[in-house]
């Protein structure tokens, strides 16, 4: 396991330059196959880099042709970039097709998540209750519609009751009966 | 005094043929042309096959010469291109022999490599090239062009780890096969002082 660490530890020396932990070196002093590692690894940079060239020389020349008319550089030499078409004129009809799928999943998603869920039976029934309570009681209805008559009504009724007050002082005072004639009624 | 062309860094000779230069783009081909070669040559089937895969790497990037940025080194940009070309030669070519297969499959080591001769007799490259693709094009890379472990895995697409795993896999298996001794042989040492000369 150390020789495989100690190793590891020469390749990363040989790649990064760092030097190698002390533990590893002291290692390799005493571990004749990572001494011997450490030296083939540095003795093959050494020679992949000095037998380079000869490796090169190897390969029979060859030539690398490249027609000026056939292959211009229009970006040097003009200094424009043709103008790339959109990605949605180049393809409608995927966009469309993807689009629709949009729409149609956003509909289904409002009409399963976030329509809220419908009454049960029971809020029904309690609803129900209530209106038949408002309408058992007239009175109380009333009471609260009348609260809420026009300010009209309210002098009408203060006037109604002063003449009722008169009515009764004069047949006091002047001992007379005064009958109160009904208006007549509307013909249906 | 101006460099001459010969004398001019790639990444001069890019900025170079960016601007128009044909001439310092036929020197960059010529450079790497056989670099090229030796990098995707195990990945490929033939010869042919390397050179046309080399003379289309050239031919795309001269097409986008102007997309090259000089803050990076022109080397990580070819070998990032010629990458992808090989990438895309490779499923083209599994898609007519109509079977999809991985890379990796194509990397077969050279048969003609080595055959008949250890690795005392046939270099250390060619030893390498026996390793397979990954482990090949990783020690390429480093020791061939000189790149970091960061330049490699851009190049690679990979990451960092990754590629530090392959050269570590590659050392370990080039010194397994060489064994203690690696004194150099005299058919590299020729062809090595050859080339220096």
């Amino acid at each position: 396991m150390l020789c495989t660490l100690s190793r590891w530890l020469i390749s990363r020396a040989e790649d990064t330059g760092k030097a190698l932990p002390g533990f590893a070196g002291r290692h390799v002093r005493g571990c004749g196959a990572c001494a011997e590692f450490a030296r083939t690894a540095t003795a093959l940079s050494s020679r992949l880099r000095t037998e380079r060239s000869a490796w090169l020389a190897e390969v029979q020349d060859f030539a690398v042709e490249i027609r000026p008319d056939a292959t211009p550089m229009p970006a040097a030499k003009t200094g424009e970039r043709e103008p790339q078409r959109s990605w949605l004129s180049l393809h409608p009809l995927p966009v469309a097709a993807a689009a629709l799928v949009i729409v149609a999943g956003a509909l289904v998603l409002f009409q399963l998540v976030l329509k809220g869920p419908a009454p049960t039976a029971e809020e029904r029934a309690e609803a129900m209750a209530a209106l038949k309570t408002i309408t058992s009681a007239p009175g109380e209805f009333q009471g609260v519609i009348g609260a809420a008559e026009s300010p009209l009504d309210k002098e009408r009724r203060v006037l109604e009751r002063s003449v009722t007050s008169a009515v009764e002082y004069l047949q006091a005072r002047l001992n007379i009966r005064i009958e109160r004639r009904e208006p007549p009624a509307k013909a249906s | 005094m101006a460099k001459t062309i010969a004398e001019r860094t790639d990444e001069e000779l890019a900025r170079e043929a960016r601007a128009g230069s044909r001439r310092s783009f036929d020197e960059l081909a010529r450079r790497y042309k056989r670099r090229l070669f030796v990098y995707l040559r195990p990945r490929l089937g033939s010869d042919e096959d390397a050179e046309d895969l080399v003379q289309e790497t050239f031919l795309k990037l001269y097409r986008n010469i102007a997309g090259y940025d000089p803050a990076f080194k022109f080397s990580t940009w070819l070998y990032t291109s010629a990458n992808r070309l090989a990438i895309d030669s490779f499923r083209k070519r599994s898609a007519e022999k109509g079977h999809p297969a991985a890379e990796r499959d194509l990397d077969i080591p050279d048969p003609a490599a080595g055959v008949g001769e250890g690795p005392a007799a046939s270099g250390l490259w060619e030893e390498a090239r026996t390793l397979g693709g990954d482990r090949y094009r990783v020690l390429w890379l480093r020791y061939g062009e000189d790149l970091s472990v960061e330049e490699i895995a851009a190049v690679l697409g990979r990451t960092r780890l990754a590629v530090r795993v392959l050269l570590h896999r590659a050392r370990t298996s080039l010194a397994g096969r060489l064994g203690p001794d690696m004194k150099r042989t005299p058919r590299t040492a020729a062809a090595g002082q050859a080339a220096r000369d």
